[in-house]
């Protein structure tokens, strides 16, 4: 029985989990402590944290594992920089002053941080990490599993097999092939911030036309037996690591599009071009990852799915390889990214230090939970109006159906880049006004992105196709088509492709006390939810976080547990 | 009028017609404010007082829109002049409140406030005088929340510190902190600039070592 710490940091969205005799006890992103958005640094606030969730001394702490191996990063970079040689010259300094100006000295700082002795700090391996994270946390006793993701130490791509014994690499995908920079340079290239707009690329692409397969063949290449590989002459990861693509891209594709331009779907040709770009992209990313996955099943033989690493954030791309892969059961790590390192790594010290597997993962609420009567001191000091409810749900689902936009703030909050109901903005989903006040007035971001659904389990057939929740849609996961015959009442939900990335809620679950309420009042148990932050903020962490984003965006209530605030 | 204040009123013409000039400036200010932020909602998270929480929750939430606002403007500029917008404004805190204890860390923000008031005036006078009534009224707009930042930091320093002989002896402290900082940074700046010139050299002379891995990889 062991108390493991794991942690992901220094490339971005930094992360610290606690797992204690086998238990996940703890997880917590950085940025929610930091309030700076996918904050990289090393995770002191995190850590500190999940220490005191799991009320324990760090000195108490049989392991820290550290999600990837330093070394053999530095060692990648730099032999990436000089095969690269000259083109990479730009580029070296910064590359190696980050490597020895504190990446490698992660281990070290770790031990000094915590006060532990430096032999109990130990990296792993990246894609181990991502593996664990998913197998691990699943409901299955054996499962393939694929971790596709940016970058690792060397791999991009690989195919593990889970079982009782634990995870056996099956086998894996070099850098540099790798759907993750395939997908992270168009997403530069159509303006957006890299590790950042990747979702954005995934919402523009239902509004284009995958006609520009035959120029992204060429770009990205699938052998037909679930291998790919990228043509190096389009990419510039050597020696651009902001864009990490190259002029040839440009010639094969049309010039970039400045990056802080307005989006015109309706009115600009050039626009709808981009998006016809995007839509190929998500095409040749979905192409290769159900071929990877059929990979997987022919070489496992198993019939369980689990998936981690950034690209299985791409809840389309992940939908399509449930419906065509050929597994009867799919698990994506709701933490898929890098924070979700944080937890494999904690995971794979326990299981070395002999501890069980943990139960299935049911909930991301791993988070600090909020402090009500903070809220209510706070709002006090703020001369914000806030009152008690004796029927929050009740209360919430009555200013829901008058049309207000009310945040929610209950419990710990979520890990991973999804509000399931701790930290989340609801509205009702009918109207697609509602859609487009959110997107420009409260969370300020571009007109096309979606919003998702939240709708009680029983509820789910009757509105969505795709059968009843599976271990996806807890989650928000996965995409399934909205019944043609439901989609007035969720306008504001059904993206442009008749599509949502739904969340059901089963019994007991955060959301459930307001969607039957919600159905009492609007006929419908299904609730707008969309994250609790602004554009470029992290989504709200404590009751302080909570007050400030009443105070500074256009939504009409906040309510902390049972206090409802309002300005 | 401060020395920062008499060189900004100086060199305006200088720094804001420099073709490309203006937006990566007004760029820089949106990171300075979000790193003031930063800072900011790391105090209020710390300090013992909700009425205190309250007041740097505020000012956090004025310094997140000013960094709106100045980065919002520089990509107008930037897009108008057929460039790329700068991105969002990304910046790291310093943990100043931890650092420092509360005290300092009001003398310190209550310079930058003033420090920053001030240059902003001479900005805004120079873009009324140079018929840029965009620009004007961006440093307008943030020029009275400074003031009013300058004004509850001086209250509370007077508080916390207990009268004003205390505060003026905090303010003495950030003002030789701020030079020992700007000495550091100076420090930091050269150094990096010997590190990329370094390693440059070092890439140089490693050429051969890559074209071997290059060629070999190839074979392979």
């Amino acid at each position: 029985m062991a108390a493991v710490l794991g942690v992901s940091a220094q490339y971005h969205d930094a992360a610290a989990a606690l797992v204690v005799d086998g238990r996940v006890v703890a997880a917590v992103q950085e940025e929610r402590l930091t309030r700076r958005k996918g904050d990289p640094s090393l995770p002191r606030e995190a850590m500190r944290a999940c220490l005191r969730l799991g009320g324990i001394e760090a000195g108490a702490l049989d392991r820290v594992v550290f999600y990837e191996n330093p070394y053999a990063k530095l060692e990648r970079v730099v032999n990436g920089a000089l095969r690269a040689f000259p083109t990479a010259i730009g580029l070296f300094p910064r590359a190696v002053g980050s490597q020895l100006g504190g990446k490698i000295w992660v281990l070290d700082a770790l031990a000094e941080t915590l006060d532990v002795p430096r032999a109990r700090v130990v990296p792993s391996e990246h894609h181990l990490t991502h593996a664990a994270s998913a197998f691990y946390a699943s409901p299955y006793p054996r499962a393939a599993v694929l971790t596709v993701d940016g970058a690792g130490e060397e791999l991009s791509t690989a195919i593990w097999r889970g079982d009782e014994g634990g995870l056996a690499l099956v086998e894996g995908i070099a850098l540099p092939d790798s759907l993750g920079l395939l997908y992270a340079a168009l997403t530069a290239w159509l303006g957006f911030e890299v590790n950042d707009g990747e979702y954005k690329v995934m919402g523009l692409a239902a509004f284009g036309q995958p006609r520009f397969r035959d120029e992204l063949a060429r770009v990205v290449r699938l052998d037909g037996d679930g291998g790919f590989s990228l043509d190096e002459k389009y990419f510039a990861h050597e020696h651009d690591a902001e864009l990490g693509f190259s002029g040839e891209l440009e010639r094969l594709l049309g010039p970039r599009r400045a990056a802080g331009r307005a989006w015109d779907l309706d009115g600009s040709a050039e626009d709808r071009r981009y998006a016809d770009v995007a839509a190929s992209l998500q095409a040749a990313l979905e192409e290769a990852l159900v071929g990877l996955a059929r990979r997987a099943r022919a070489r496992t033989g198993l019939d369980a799915l689990c998936l981690a690493g950034g690209v299985a954030l791409n809840c389309v791309a992940v939908s399509r390889v449930a419906r065509e892969a050929g597994f009867e059961r799919l698990f994506v790590q709701p933490a898929a990214g890098d924070a979700g390192g944080a937890l494999g790594a904690a995971l794979v010290g326990a299981r070395d230090l002999g501890d069980p597997r943990p139960a299935p993962q049911t909930t991301t609420a791993l988070g600090e939970p909020v402090d009500e009567a903070e809220a209510a001191e706070l709002a006090a000091a703020l001369g914000l109006r806030a009152a008690p409810s004796d029927d929050p749900d009740r209360e919430i689902a009555a200013r829901l159906a008058r049309g207000e936009v009310v945040g929610v703030v209950r419990g710990r909050f979520e890990f991973g880049p999804r509000a399931l109901g701790q930290r989340s903005l609801l509205a009702l989903p009918r109207d697609a006004a509602t859609r487009e006040r959110l997107n420009r007035v409260v969370k300020r971001r571009e007109p096309f992105r979606p919003f998702a659904p939240a709708v009680a389990a029983e509820a789910t057939e009757r509105l969505f196709e795709g059968g009843p929740p599976d271990d996806l849609t807890p989650f928000m996961t996965s995409v399934r088509p909205v019944r043609p015959e439901a989609r007035a009442r969720l306008a504001a939900v059904t993206h442009v492709d008749g599509t949502a990335r739904l969340q059901t809620v089963g019994e007991g679950g955060a959301l459930a006390g307001i969607l039957a309420a919600v159905e009492r009042e609007a006929g419908l148990p299904v609730v707008l939810n969309t994250s609790l932050n602004g554009a470029g903020e992290p989504i709200v962490g404590g009751a302080l976080d909570a007050l400030g984003f009443l105070l500074s965006h256009a939504v009409d209530a906040v309510v902390v547990e049972s206090l409802v605030v309002t300005r | 009028m401060t020395a920062r204040a008499r060189a900004a009123r100086a060199l305006n013409r200088v720094v804001w017609r420099w073709p490309g000039r203006d937006a990566r400036k007004l760029h820089a200010f949106a990171r300075a404010e979000e790193g003031s932020r930063v800072d900011l909602l790391l105090a209020a998270r710390r300090t013992s007082s909700a009425a205190r929480r309250a007041l740097y929750l505020r000012h956090a939430l004025d310094e997140a829109r000013h960094a709106l606002m100045f980065s919002r403007r520089a990509a107008e500029l930037r897009l108008a002049s057929g460039r790329p917008a700068l991105g969002p404004p990304r910046a790291d805190g310093e943990a100043l409140f931890d650092r420092l204890g509360e005290v300092r860390f009001l003398a310190f923000v209550h310079r930058g406030e003033a420090r920053g008031r001030a240059q902003f005036e001479a900005y805004r006078g120079h873009f009324a005088a140079a018929g840029d009534a965009r620009t004007r009224a961006l440093f307008e707009a943030i020029v009275g929340d400074e003031r009013r930042h300058e004004e509850y930091t001086r209250a509370l320093l007077v508080e916390l510190a207990g009268g004003e002989r205390a505060a003026r002896r905090a303010l003495r402290w950030a003002a030789a902190w701020e030079a020992w900082r700007a000495w550091r940074r100076a420090g930091r700046f050269v150094a990096e600039r010997l590190f990329v010139i370094t390693m440059m050299a070092l890439y140089v002379v490693l050429a051969p070592v890559g074209l071997a891995m290059r060629f070999s990889s190839r074979r392979r």
